[in-house]
Parts: structure tokens; sequence; C-alpha cells
């Protein structure tokens, strides 16, 4: 309402902005930034404290701490990344193809996308990984999964929206064909809000990511990601917590900075949810 | 002028007496001032029109009587209750005044009824929170209030939700509410704004009613000079947060002096002066 | 009434169909494996062709779905391909513990919501308003699996208060039950309380700028009386449909942390599934905490059609 607001959340996305381009920046660059391989194993250096030469300690086979949850955060974005791309693809023709169609084309995806909907995620995750069997390429395509019916949902209503504008009657009395008008005409004015549920997924798939991995479905020990670096963290708890510290550190700003980001871009493209 | 208004009612002093009155709220760059400099009377038994259009201040006014304002809003001036300094009162001690000494009749009454409390309990609650009373003789009491504005089958209704009410009731509800412990003021904030015609003037009617018989000071808030014309002893015409002009109503519709009160006058053809009796319906 | 239920649970029955025949799908796309599972790597092919055989597994998937969606409908989850237990008593034994997590953790979550976002509701835009939002989208970006072993660092290896891990039923031990439970339901509570506390504060914002709370206020209401008598109803009523949908949540999403604490309950059975490639578990366990997911969701369903205060206030 008055100025000081405003500023407010701009403040919060300015933060959020911050955190998520310095952790895809940490990821792009992986090989620069982190000051050690993360595969290598330095038996001398088992389990070692934070110190100088390795600021987050040692695992438990003598690998920088530091470095492996630099590396990690290359699978997170990835896995995010790629997960929220399957996500918005799938859920958006779904979507507008059931929009443009109506009938009864809309009444069977959309019922369906609703049955997928009402799974919970990580149940839905596990099962599809145990199908797709663990890696981290399948660790995507199941989050993907998972995400298509909030897209394909939220690409319906938008292009129905758009379906009753002028210009797409326009392109049907011209006679373009149905693909056509599809792509060319309604898949440019939805993207706006889809791209905002982009951002949300993402916080989202960084969760779901690390949870098949520290339940051992994701990613494959020895490659690092947040959820393994968790679950072996837990053998050490007593005498190297962290192990455990660091990566969670890793999952929890990695989150908190989409969300605040995903929150800040709602707001811009919609004004009537602010507080 | 209020010289003439004390001797005609001959009491001791003002039921409410406003002097001086600012309200002012913290702007992006300034304070925006919703009421300037307002003072006003109102006398034991008499029924004050403040009449104005949205935005005129003369809500703000009567929630200043009650300090029922946004949180927000900085106050200046003084308001006296009979002997009390209403503006000088801790929070407790207005909290002991209000629904006690000054009572409330808000312009909607279906959105001020608790949609999901029995209409005996939100009616008899002013007892329940000033008086140690037991719940039967609160009961009794929320009985003859019911009937005195003319609710029927009152240990039905009492029983009963705001939404088995109609409008009218529901008004009429929230007057009993406002009687619950013959105040010494009650504030009408547009109480008939929501209703139509019809039940419009049972309400006006039961206002004047209830003043005749118990001799309780009304403050009456409207835009419509009609109602002001019907109803009450005395009008102040507000706009743009300031007093423009009062007087007893023959003098405002006859003779009025400032420009803004000429206009409203013109702007409701309808009205050619005061009635003497509220038709009945 | 009748005609609006009717047709709930006809599209319930529908949405479990489909449901069941997605989970079944997924889980036997990939032919094979179930028999190199069970019977190991060195099993012959006309051993796992006989496997195959016997539990069904070279018909068309259609035909296998048909077979078992008939015996689970007479309550019959078939037998584990491991140890050959039948898998719909185990499914039993195993609900009332994850039963019990999930409402432990139901009402941690409300016990930080409902207080939290009525304080904060109160404050509105002031300090202790944007403490509390502040803290719930921290909440909201912890995942609860990180939380349960920050929980168990302190609690347990610091403390040596709480037992790291295992489970003992209640009727035989309910206070070691208890103390068993209190940081799988603090890990999952927490974490659900996040979205909680933005729902109850945003529904009672809305309650308290209601007409009839400047009402009790004018009546001389202490701002005590105003939230808890004239508010706190009317701002659950759209706060608990949030929560119950929350339930259903909380139910799916024990799989992790029953993994943490050894709890055996459904979500671990899943995993016990997944890990030995034992279809008859994976699938059991995978439908019944659907099942119940749905159900619940169901049951918001019709409670909130028939809760509308329009039709409740009248008796």
């Amino acid at each position: 309402m008055t100025l000081d607001i405003n500023w407010r959340r701009w403040r919060l996305v300015a933060f959020g902005g911050f955190i998520v381009s310095a952790i895809l920046f940490v990821a792009i660059f992986a090989n620069v930034v982190a000051p050690y391989s993360p595969y290598d194993l330095d038996v001398a250096n088992m389990l070692a404290p934070p110190s100088g030469a390795h600021l987050l300690g040692t695992d438990e086979l003598g690998r920088d701490v530091l470095s492996r949850v630099i590396y990690a955060a290359r699978i997170s974005m990835m896995v995010a990344v790629l997960a929220s791309m399957v996500g918005l693809i799938f859920g958006t023709i779904i979507g507008s193809v059931a929009a443009y169609f109506g009938g009864w084309v809309d009444m069977v995806l959309m019922r369906f996308m609703e049955v997928l909907f009402s799974f919970p995620a990580i149940l839905l995750a596990v099962v599809l990984m145990a199908a797709l069997g663990t890696s981290v390429v399948n660790s995507m395509i199941a989050i993907g999964i998972i995400f298509i019916p909030g897209f394909a949902r939220l690409a319906r209503a938008a292009a129905i929206d758009v379906l009753r504008k002028q210009y797409v009657e326009s392109a049907r009395a011209v006679g373009m064909s149905n693909t056509r008008i599809l792509v060319r005409e309604i898949l440019p004015n939805i993207f706006a809000p889809l791209l905002v549920e982009a951002a949300v997924a993402f916080s989202y798939a960084v969760l779901l990511e690390s949870a098949l991995s520290f339940l051992g479905l994701g990613a494959q020990p020895p490659e690092p990601s947040w959820g393994n670096m968790l679950n072996v963290g837990r053998g050490f708890m007593a005498n190297a917590a962290w192990l455990s510290l660091a990566p969670g550190m890793a999952i929890f700003l990695t989150v908190l900075g989409f969300n605040t980001l995903g929150d800040g871009l709602r707001d811009a493209f919609d004004p009537h949810l602010r507080d | 002028m209020q010289d003439i208004r004390k001797h005609a009612q001959g009491a001791a002093g003002p039921t409410l007496s406003i002097r001086n009155l600012t309200v002012s709220f913290a702007g992006r760059r300034q304070l925006v001032q919703a009421v300037k400099n307002v003072s006003l009377d109102i006398w034991p038994g008499e029924i004050v029109g403040i009449i104005g259009e949205s935005g005129s201040g003369k809500t703000m006014t009567a929630l200043s009587a009650i300090r029922l304002l946004p949180h927000k809003a900085q106050v200046e001036g003084t308001i006296h209750l009979g002997e009390r300094d209403v503006l000088s009162y801790t929070e407790k001690q207005m909290r002991a005044l209000r629904g006690d000494r000054i009572a409330m009749i808000p312009q909607d009454a279906m959105q001020s009824l608790n949609p999901s409390m029995r209409i005996g309990r939100q009616v008899g609650e002013p007892i329940e929170l000033h008086r140690k009373d037991s719940a039967s003789r609160i009961k009794t009491r929320v009985r003859e209030l019911l009937a005195s504005v003319k609710i029927g089958d009152t240990d039905q209704r009492m029983q009963e939700y705001p939404h088995q009410f109609s409008g009218g009731m529901q008004q009429r509800a929230m007057i009993a509410m406002g009687l619950a412990l013959d105040p010494e003021l009650i504030i009408a904030d547009e109480p008939t704004t929501a209703l139509d015609v019809t039940v419009q003037a049972e309400v006006l009617r039961l206002l004047r009613e209830i003043r005749d018989n118990t001799g309780t000071s009304i403050a009456f808030i409207t835009h419509e000079l009609g109602i002001v014309a019907e109803l009450c002893d005395w009008v102040y015409v507000m706009n743009k947060g300031e007093v423009v002009e009062q007087g007893c109503v023959d003098q405002i519709f006859n003779d009025p002096q400032a420009d803004y009160t000429r206009m409203l006058l013109d702007a409701t053809p309808s009205i050619h002066g005061p009635r003497d009796e509220v038709p009945n319906v | 009434m009748l005609k609006v239920i009717f047709w709930r649970l006809i599209a319930f029955a529908f949405t479990l169909l489909v449901a069941s025949a997605i989970l079944f799908v997924t889980i036997n796309v990939v032919p094979g494996s179930a028999a190199k599972a069970a019977l190991g790597i060195d099993a012959t092919p006309q051993a796992l062709a006989r496997f195959n055989a016997q539990n069904g597994l070279d018909q068309p998937l259609i035909i296998q779905y048909t077979a078992w969606l008939g015996q689970v409908l007479q309550g019959d989850f078939g037998h584990s391909f491991q140890n050959s237990v039948a898998v719909g008593p185990e499914v039993l034994r195993r609900i009332p513990v994850t039963l019990e997590l999930a409402v432990l953790a139901f009402i941690v979550a409300n016990l930080i919501a409902i207080p939290l976002g009525t304080l904060a509701a109160m404050r509105h835009q002031r300090g202790l308003d944007r403490g509390v939002t502040g803290f719930a989208t921290i909440l909201g970006a912890v995942p609860n699996f990180w939380l349960a072993t920050l929980l168990v660092m302190v609690f347990t290896l610091k403390w040596r208060l709480l037992p790291a891990s295992g489970f003992t039923p209640f009727s035989e031990d309910p206070i070691m039950n208890l103390k068993q439970m209190i940081m799988p339901a603090l890990s999952l509570g927490i974490i659900s309380s996040a979205l909680l506390i933005r729902i109850m504060r945003a529904s009672m914002i809305e309650v308290l700028s209601a007409d009839y709370v400047r009402t009790a206020y004018a009546k001389g209401a202490s701002e005590k009386i105003a939230v808890l008598r004239h508010s706190m109803r009317n701002a659950l009523t759209p706060y608990v449909n949030v929560a119950a949908v929350e339930f259903g949540f909380l139910f799916g999403s024990v799989v992790i942390i029953e993994d943490i604490f050894l709890l055996p309950g459904i979500g671990s059975f899943v995993l016990v599934g997944i890990i030995n490639r034992d279809y008859p578990v994976l699938l059991a366990a995978a439908l019944t905490i659907t099942v119940v997911v749905l159900i619940v969701n169901l049951i918001v369903d019709l409670l909130v059609s028939m809760l509308d205060p329009r039709s409740t206030a009248k008796h």
C-alpha cells in the first residue's frame, strides 16, 4: 500500500535473486570455484574437522566437503532446471491442447491430470524411481512428471483466457491450422504465469531431488549430491557434524532463495496478491 | 446559537461535547487530515444529525467519541462524554464505556453481526461484558430488548443465527444490542442505508421512540437529507473534514448559510422542508 | 445434498481406479526385473520364466491389472516375492504406526500454526507479524529430513534425552512409544506448520477486519474476547479445509521420516518394496497411502459442502 512495503518487497526479491545467482554461478563454475576435486580421496585426512585447508572439513573418505557441496550444486541445479522444463513443456502442451479442443479431450486430459495431482509428491517420485531405475537423469524425469499436472492446470486456465480474445478468433477466421494457432498465438501469450510457476517448481525440485538422493534413489555415490551427502552424514553425526550441516545448509539456502524470488516475481506479475 | 439550544434543552450540560477535534493519518509525505478542528455538542435527549458525503469526516468524528479509529490515527482536541475526558482515558477505561455508556449502531447490520453466534448471545453480550448478571437474568433482559425493538417470538428468535433474520430484523437486533445497558449516547452510523424504504421508515420511527422513552442522545450520521428532515433536532453539515454549518432542522432547510449546504439541498429536489411526523407505514 | 454426495463418491471411485492403474502400470512397466530380484542374478532363464508364469508376469499388463484389481477388491494384496508372506495383513499391522505419526505431526503443526498465525494477524504489518512471516518462510525452506537429523543431533547425541530411532507399540509401553515418536512427529509437523501459519494468518487477518469484530469492540470487548470468542471460530472454518488436506499430505510424506527413525509403518514398507523389487509389497504400500490420502480429501470435500455456515447454523 505504501512505498515502505514495496521497498521491503524489493529487498526480498533482491535477497532471493542474490542467493539464486550466487548458487547458479557456483554450479556453473564448480570446476573453477571448488578448491579440490570432489572425488579425490585423502586417506590420511579422513573426517577432518573444518580448518584453513578444508573450510568445511573432509568426509569419511577424506574428500573435501566444500568441494563436494559445490559440485552437488551442479546436480541440484541441473535436475531443478530440467525437471521444471519437463513439467513446463509437457504441462503446457497438455493444458493448451485441453483448452483448445475442449469437450471430451479436455475432460479426459484434465481428469487424468487431477488424479496425478492427487498423489503425494514424494510417494509418486519414489514409485517412479522404482520403475525408472536410480540415476540423476531418471530423478529429473520423475520430478518433471510430478510437475506436469500443476503446469497443465495453469496453462489450461491461461489458454482459455487467451482463447476468448480477439486475435485467436481472427487467426481462425483467416484459416490458420489448429497446430499453428496453438503454437503461434496461444503459447507466447500464456508464458508469463507459467514462468512464475516454474520459479516455484524450481525450489520444490531441489527439495525433491535431495529427498530422492537421500533415500538412495537419486544421484549415486561417488557422485556428490546434497541428499546423498546428508544420508552419509547421518552415520557420522556424533563425531563429524559438519557432514550433516554443510549440505543441509546448502539445500536450505537454495530453497529459501528460490522461494523468496518466486514470491517476489508473483507479486510483480500479479499486484493483487500483495499484502 | 449554542445558547438557544442550551435553554431549549434546559439540561446541566451536553452528553457529548467535542472541541477542536483533528484526526490525521500519516501519509507518504505529509499528514492527511480527515477531521479538521471540529467542535460539536449533543445534548441529553437530542437526536443530532451529522450529514456529509462520504469522506467528509463524519464517521471519523463519531468513531473518535467511542475511540474506535484505526490504530494509525492521530487525534487532537478534547472529547467529553458527560464529565469524562474520553481522550485521556486508558484502553481499559474506554472498554468500560463502550457498549455501556456509548453504543454504536453500524451501517451494515448483516456484516456487523457475528455469523456463527446466536442472536440472543450477541444481543446480551454488552450485559455479559459489563455486569455480573446471571445467565437467566441476562436472558430475561434480552427478551425485553428484542420485544422493545418489535422482534416477536423472542424465545425462538434468540436461538437463531443472523442469516435467518431479514435485513430489517438484523438492524433491529443491532439496535436492541445498543440499548442493552441504557447508554447515554448512541452513535448511529448510517443505520438505514442498507435497508429498503419501508424498513428504513420503521427503523427511524423506532429510534425516535427510543429517544422519547429513554431520553438517550443519538448521533445520527447520514448522507441523506431526507432522513435528517424526518428525524433530527439539530444538524451539523460536514464537508472535507470541517463543520461548514450547524443549526436546527428548520433553519438548515429554509435558510441555509453555507454554499455547500445549499448545494446539498439543490441536489435533493424532493426535500422542501422538515416534516413533523414520520409517516406511518 | 444426497445428490452431491453421490456424485462425489462416483468421482472418488473413478479417481481411485485411475490412480491404482497408474501405480500398477508404473511399477510393472519394466518386465522381468521382479523375477531377477526375487531369484537372484544367477537364476537360470527357465527358473525366471517359471517365476513369471507362476506370478502371471508373462501376461499382458491389462490382464495382470484386472486380475490384481479383482484380488485387491477382495482384500487380497498377494504374497511377497521375497518371503511369500501375505502382504495384506502386514499392511494392516503397519497402518497404525503411520497413522500415529501423521496424527502427532498434525497436532504439532496445528499447535504451532494456530497461535502463531493468530498472533501475526493481531499485529498485522508490525514487528511480530514480520517475525512470524519470516519464521514461516524459513521453515518452508528446511527439508524435513534435515530437520530430523538436526533434532537427533541435539536431543539424542547432545542431551541424551530421546532414543535415536526404533518403535515400541503404544499398548506395550506408552512412554517409550511417545519418546520414540516425538522427533519424527516434530520433524514432519514443524515443517508442515510453515504453510499452515500463512493460512491461519491470512484467514485471521480477514476476520479481524470484519465489521462484526468491530461490533465486539464497540460492545466493550477486550482484544482477548474479540479474538477468541468472535474471530477464532470464523477464522478456523477456511483454515480447517487447508489443514485437513495438509493431513493427507503428511500421511503421504512419511516415507523418508519413517526410514530415518526406523518406524515400521507404511512409508518404510514402500522402501522395502523398492529395495527388494518386491512388487506386491510396493504396490500394496503405495496404494494404501494413496487411498488414505484420497479418502481424507474426499471427507474434507464432503465436510466443506456440509459445513457451509448457512447450513450448519440451522440447528
